[in-house]
């Protein structure tokens, strides 16, 4: 595995690969909570059309010249994200709505990117293939000039966050506010974009056009789902960064396949982790605790049912049958399926809440005493003892309720 | 400056519609004001040309002193990843410089703002766990640590119950009186005279500014809200159409 750091052709795409992810998803964490991931995607496939340009323009000054052709790429598709960055913020200015001119912006640069590239392949084809690779990357050939660039733009932005954290926090939280309150976030700003159109040059050269707002963006939703602090999400969404950009090298050096693509894939499976398996906001664990929240319904209806008629009549389906054994080991019931003294004191509290609850939406809310049994139903699973003592005192402590039937005395 | 807000001749457009008309006021300081009209007619972006986030297209505003600003509370992403602590210390980051991180000094100004609306208990929790009213007392705790001459809030009643809502109007009674002034946008008629000293009437143009007593009354309002006024803005309108070509 160190091979991947030490060996002289393996450590430029690896070192490349991770100080590049490193640093666009510290770009893609500003982005994606300013919410423009879109942005991305239009800028990146707007640097084609230059890169193609560029690479012409080189050929014809420099026929014989190898080495400058990466400036010339970078050079023409720095200039036209940045003319496409000028593009929409004049259309969004308009009356185009955001989303249409990020459409048609995108489609724009990309259709004249592909039309000047297979004139190329017809008229010089021998930088073709130079245009060719930008659309999906290269990694593979990256040298150790790449690791220098890569470094100095992780190392640039790392400075410009420790820096100007402040700042920037109010910015992406609330621009108006920040305007107004004299923070001068007004070059921050300007920086944001800087870096965005920067790390999207310098990236297409590994993941390509196509897939590099992909690079941007997902480390950052795998981030946010894990934390709710700006620091932790930047720092997660960097680590998550390099370590897709490593990984990524891995994978594709043992399954012989393309870098660039491999690298996406695994950030996004990062994202998709982040997404299902985050502690508070996975998906998982919410169904975990969706079906937490209906075992316990489950359980307090067993134990109100027994407290009315003595038994479990129903059939026992397998719900029910891990509610009991639940209910045993809790020690409400007993072996017999009887109340414990404890069980006993429970389901009057819920038969306590399900009346008291009835009677509020009747007394103070006007409701018809017919139509309260069914949101009572769910609600005397929901209230908490502060919303019972409340209910109480508003209700001056009643005896019965509006069916008539007696409320459980509140038990210590 | 004699005056908390001056405005002379203010003229603001979007594009080619023109959004205020010629707005000529004074607001004397250390007064609790309603900017009163009705939807679409330029309350909040008079808040902003105050704070100077929009340019007049002519003529000038100016305040004295320091400026807080509260916009509206659905115009930020309450699922951004803050706490309630950092939010309020926003309101100090003017004074932290270019490399700047906060103090012990804005550190103790943040809790005691925080203290000042109930919300200490909830410092370290996520914004959005909070609720409307919470939310509310947030910006407002905000704006209470740049410790302004003059209060801005745009619509700070919206989405709030009314509990909640006498609960920051005592908050802003009592930054009144320690002399500050308070400039609030409403749209619920029936509590201006008990809140306000001052009124603002704004549809589009200035219909009334001065004590609520003189300029909350049947024939203003009138004016404001009435029949009266919808011949005048389908004029302007026509003429921004006229003016960009969709006629």
């Amino acid at each position: 595995m160190i091979d991947f750091f030490t060996d002289p052709v393996l450590r430029a795409p690896t070192w490349g690969c991770m100080l590049l992810c490193f640093a666009s998803s510290l770009v893609g964490v500003m982005i994606f909570l300013k919410k423009r991931s879109l942005l991305a995607e239009t800028l990146s496939h707007a640097a084609y059309p230059g890169a193609c340009l560029g690479v012409v323009l080189f050929s014809f000054l420099f026929p014989q010249g190898e080495h400058g052709a990466y400036w010339a790429v970078l050079g023409g598709a720095f200039i036209s994200s940045l003319f496409a960055l000028l593009l929409v913020h004049w259309l969004e200015s308009t009356r185009v709505s955001s989303d249409a001119a990020l459409c048609f912006v995108l489609a724009l640069f990309f259709g004249v990117g592909i039309v000047v590239a297979s004139g190329m392949q017809s008229s010089i084809p021998v930088w073709y293939q130079e245009v060719r690779m930008l659309l999906f990357g290269q990694a593979a050939t990256m040298s150790d000039l790449h690791i220098w660039i890569y470094g100095g733009l992780a190392l640039f932005l790392l400075s410009f966050l420790f820096l100007h954290f402040c700042p920037l926090q109010a910015l992406l939280f609330d621009r108006d506010f920040s305007k107004s309150a004299r923070i001068r976030v007004e070059w921050v700003e300007k920086a944001v974009f800087w870096f965005l159109v920067l790390s999207l040059v310098l990236g297409i050269r590994s993941v390509g056009v196509v897939l590099m707002s992909g690079m941007l963006v997902a480390p950052a939703v795998c981030a946010r789902a894990f934390s709710d602090r700006l620091q932790t999400v930047f720092i997660i969404a960097g680590s998550v960064g390099a370590a897709s950009g490593f990984l990524g090298n891995v994978f594709s050096f043992y399954a012989h396949i393309p870098t660039g693509p491999t690298i996406v894939l695994v950030g996004t499976a990062f994202a998709l982790g982040g997404l299902l398996f985050a502690p508070r906001r996975g998906v998982c664990f919410r169904l975990f605790r969706v079906f937490q929240f209906r075992l316990r319904c489950m359980e307090e209806n067993v134990l109100k049912a027994v407290w009315k008629k003595g038994t479990v009549s129903e059939r026992p389906t397998i719900a029910l049958r891990l509610a009991l054994w639940q209910l045993k080991r809790g020690g409400w019931m007993d072996r017999d399926l009887q109340l414990t003294d404890d069980g006993r004191k429970k389901a009057a509290l819920i038969i306590r809440l399900h009346r008291l609850w009835e009677l509020y939406l009747t007394e103070e809310l006007g409701f018809h005493a017919e139509k309260v049994h069914h949101t009572a139903e769910e609600m005397e699973h929901i209230l908490t003892p502060d919303m019972e003592e409340k209910l109480t005192r508003l209700l001056e402590n009643p005896k019965l309720d509006p069916h008539l039937q007696p409320i459980p005395e509140k038990e210590l | 400056m004699k005056y908390a807000i001056e405005a002379e001749g203010l003229n603001i457009n979007y594009g080619k519609l023109s959004i205020l008309w010629d707005l000529s006021f004074q607001i004397p300081k250390g007064m609790l004001v309603g900017l009163i009209g009705p939807n679409g007619a330029g309350k909040s972006t008079l808040l902003k040309a105050i704070v100077q986030l929009i340019k007049p297209f002519s003529g000038r505003i100016c305040y004295s002193g320091h400026i807080a600003y509260v916009p509206q509370k659905e115009t930020v992403d309450w699922d951004f990843p803050i706490t309630v602590e950092e939010v309020v210390l926003m309101g100090r980051y003017s004074r932290l410089g270019l490399f700047g991180r906060p103090r012990r000094a804005d550190r103790d100004a943040a809790k005691a703002a925080l203290e000042e609306v109930g919300l200490l208990a909830c410092a370290g929790r996520q914004i959005s766990e909070l609720s409307g009213g919470q939310q509310q007392r947030l910006f407002i705790a905000r704006a209470l640590v740049q410790n302004a001459d003059l209060i801005l809030l745009d619509e700070p009643f919206s989405g709030v119950d009314l509990a909640s809502e006498k609960v920051i109007m005592g908050l802003l009674k009592k930054q009144k009186e320690t002399g500050k002034t308070i400039v609030i946008v409403h749209h619920d008629l029936p509590s201006v005279e008990e809140y306000f000293d001052w009124v603002l009437l704004l549809n589009h143009r200035l219909l009334g500014c001065g004590p609520t007593k003189e300029v909350f009354t049947r024939d203003h309002l009138m004016k404001a809200f009435g029949k009266t006024q919808t011949l005048f803005h389908e004029a302007l309108d026509l003429t921004a159409k006229n003016m960009s070509g969709l006629l």
